[in-house]
């Protein structure tokens, strides 16, 4: 299969925001709040991680074949060549923060895997029955969890925090919804149905009805990122991490 | 948050068997982190979970074992010893 360079360019939008929110979401191996919640959430940063595998290895191919690694394509690129959100690039430094961006995201990937069911590329259509029920475990996860958070009340006023982890996050949020560089190519292809334009509108429509029923508050701005080749003053922190044991052992396998 | 017992139970015949516990906050988030923490390699096909108040133990004390009662514990030695005793006896009296 060869893609064309709009649905090259399209899963690999999506591949690269699963590959930095899936890494990032790893930060919190061993520091999640209590232990079921730990391996529940590194479980979930596992699956975002197998997903941004399933894409790579959709747009590299058969790699006899091509000669490209999955390893090569998800780490080797200039940074300008990824295409992440800035979202997903964003560290947590609290726990409030990690659920919030967990939350807005896999609310997202709802809209962004749904807009793929009958999309020309097959191979990225028939990815969707496996990862939909992982992800409508990821979007049960994240609304339990805020739902029972702000239902208890303990020494920590779980509210102020979110709202706070909101304030934080939430003027980036936009970013996931900067459009893929060919998105209107992919779309006259088929490769998607609709424009990350008017996803996002959905989105908001959710999330805001969401923070109404929760009791919190956010303010949206418009994305800082202007588009997909330009990364965040986070990144280069991400990538390099990302990359530390290749640059100390290149033959390094798992 | 609640303390609940874990089981699982593999397809097949096997039974369910205690594979631990886990803290959650009520039943539908305990049966999100029974798999999470317990189930996440197919370790079981069927989880049941147990809230560990509802769980009625019996003291110990009272399943310890009556020293004095040695015909609960029957091997069957008494009964192999009498056959043994009657085969031998027959094969006697076949040869006299």
């Amino acid at each position: 299969m060869t893609l064309s360079p709009a649905a090259y360019d399209y899963l690999l939008t999506l591949a690269d925001d699963e590959h930095m929110i899936g890494a990032r979401h790893t930060a919190w191996i061993g520091m999640g709040p209590f232990l079921e919640e730990d391996l529940a959430f590194c479980s979930i940063a596992q699956d975002e991680l197998g997903h941004a595998i399933a894409l790579y290895r959709l747009i590299t191919g058969d790699e006899s074949l091509t000669g490209v690694e999955v390893d090569t394509l998800a780490l080797d690129r200039p940074h300008g060549e990824y295409r992440s959100s800035w979202l997903c690039e964003w560290p947590t430094d609290d726990w409030a923060s990690a659920l919030i961006r967990h939350w807005l995201y896999d609310l997202a990937e709802q809209l962004r895997w749904q807009n793929l069911a009958s999309s020309s590329v097959a191979e990225a259509a028939a990815l969707l029955p496996g990862i939909e029920r992982e992800e409508a475990f990821h979007r049960q996860h994240a609304t339990s969890l805020l739902d029972r958070v702000l239902a208890t009340s303990g020494p920590t006023d779980a509210r102020a925090k979110l709202n706070a982890a909101l304030a934080e996050l939430a003027p980036v949020a936009d970013s996931l919804w900067v459009a893929p560089m060919l998105e209107a190519e992919a779309i006259a292809e088929g490769v998607a149905a609709l424009t990350f334009a008017e996803l996002g509108v959905r989105w908001y429509t959710t999330v805001r009805g969401e923070l109404t029923r929760l009791g919190l508050t956010a303010t949206f701005d418009p994305s800082a990122q202007t588009d997909r080749t330009v990364r965040s003053p986070h990144f280069e922190t991400l990538h390099t991490d990302l990359n530390a044991v290749r640059v100390e052992d290149p033959t390094a396998i798992w | 948050m609640n303390v609940y017992e874990v089981f699982l139970k593999k397809a097949g015949k096997d039974e369910f068997r205690h594979a631990g516990s886990l803290e959650a906050p009520d039943a539908e988030m305990a049966i999100m982190y029974g798999r999470e923490s317990y189930s996440r390699r197919a370790e079981g096909a069927e989880m049941w979970l147990v809230e560990r108040s509802n769980v009625i133990e019996a003291d110990p004390s009272f399943l310890a074992a009556n020293a004095d009662k040695p015909h609960r514990h029957n091997d069957g030695s008494a009964v192999a010893d009498r056959r043994k005793r009657n085969r031998a006896q027959a094969q006697e009296n076949e040869q006299s």
